[in-house]
């Protein structure tokens, strides 16, 4: 028999350094994570340099998508329940019309006076459903909202 | 590969001592599964993490639109923007003027400089992008005009951006 041609030599590397730096990340990861909440549409936002960041609790969000559809939703699953009915319990945000929009933000802003409203436009929808959600909220009297945005770069 | 070595292997020999303890046997544990699931683990966070919150613009409405507020021609610079995003100022009812997006926050400044009661009047074409709207928005923050509104466009507007664009 000929002999074997390369004799290949048993190697080690010590991962200990890398496994070791590899949790480090790994807790760091998991202690700042925040999930990024679910949503019904993929929205794209606009970019300004206002400075106030969004708030987290006791919101509710007029979505308007790309193609002009709107959406109401809001934070506690309760409130959602009670508004859209039970069925559509976990889903974020719930299409609705201008009339339900109406009917909508008035209940919800009884259910909870606390509620702010959060105004959230994709970068490429158009100007006239925002306008008459515009039109809306100042029907029923909120007058005080915040338009969503990302922070700009530049 | 990733293992742990409690590295008392090699003195197992001549490790005799005359007070006989309880002698250690040298132990590896295998710790490459869970790496991986270490692995596993880090890659999820860092695809699901997300750090820019975003950010919001506030805005405040006027309680209705009964209540009109009196304001002098000469004072109200009203901006369209038409469906295209082309910007039009014009101040009263005079003549429209196109003015570009890069411009905007040094003529908002200039004019609100040679008139310190200057209200802006924003009007955005139904048509128009919503982007348009939150960058003039921004535009008028950033050049700290405070008295400002919003308010929807009219055929009158239509007519005078059109006039504009002829001319």
């Amino acid at each position: 028999m000929p002999k074997i041609k390369k004799k290949r030599i048993g190697f080690k590397i010590d991962m200990t350094p890398m496994v070791d730096v590899a949790m480090l990340l790994l807790t760091f990861f998991m202690m700042t994570t925040q999930f990024r909440p679910a949503e019904e549409t993929q929205i794209d936002l606009p970019a300004s340099h206002a400075p106030f960041k969004m708030p987290e609790t006791d919101v509710m969000i007029v979505t308007v998508n790309k193609e002009g559809r709107v959406f109401l939703g809001v934070d506690a699953q309760k409130l959602r329940a009670q508004l859209f009915g039970e069925a559509n319990k976990l889903r974020p945000a719930v299409e609705v019309d201008r009339k339900q929009l109406h009917d909508l933000l008035i209940q919800a802003r009884i259910s909870n006076p606390k509620l702010r409203t959060l105004v959230k436009g994709d970068k490429n929808a158009p100007f006239g459903p925002v306008e008459d959600i515009l039109d809306i909220l100042r029907q029923v009297k909120i007058t005080r909202f915040n338009l969503v945005t990302e922070m700009d770069k530049s | 590969m990733a293992a742990l070595d409690s590295g008392e292997q090699k003195s197992h020999g001549h490790g005799e001592k005359k007070h006989k303890k309880k002698h250690r046997i040298g132990f590896r544990i295998d710790m490459t599964p869970m790496v991986d699931v270490a692995f596993l683990l880090l890659t999820f966070f860092m695809l699901t993490t997300y750090f820019s919150k975003p950010q919001t613009m506030e805005l405040n409405l006027p309680p209705d639109e009964k209540s009109q507020v009196e304001v002098a021609e000469s004072n109200l610079m009203t901006l369209r923007v038409a469906a295209d995003g082309v910007i039009f100022w014009c101040i009263g009812t005079e003549a429209a003027h196109r003015v570009e997006l890069k411009e905007l926050r040094k003529f908002l400044e200039d004019k609100n400089k040679e008139n310190p009661k200057l209200i802006t009047l924003l009007k955005v074409d139904r048509e128009g992008k919503y982007s348009m709207m939150i960058k003039l928005m921004d535009e008028i923050a950033i050049a700290k005009v405070t008295r400002f509104s919003l308010a929807p466009m009219n055929e009158f507007d239509k007519r005078q951006i059109q006039k504009a664009r002829a001319s």
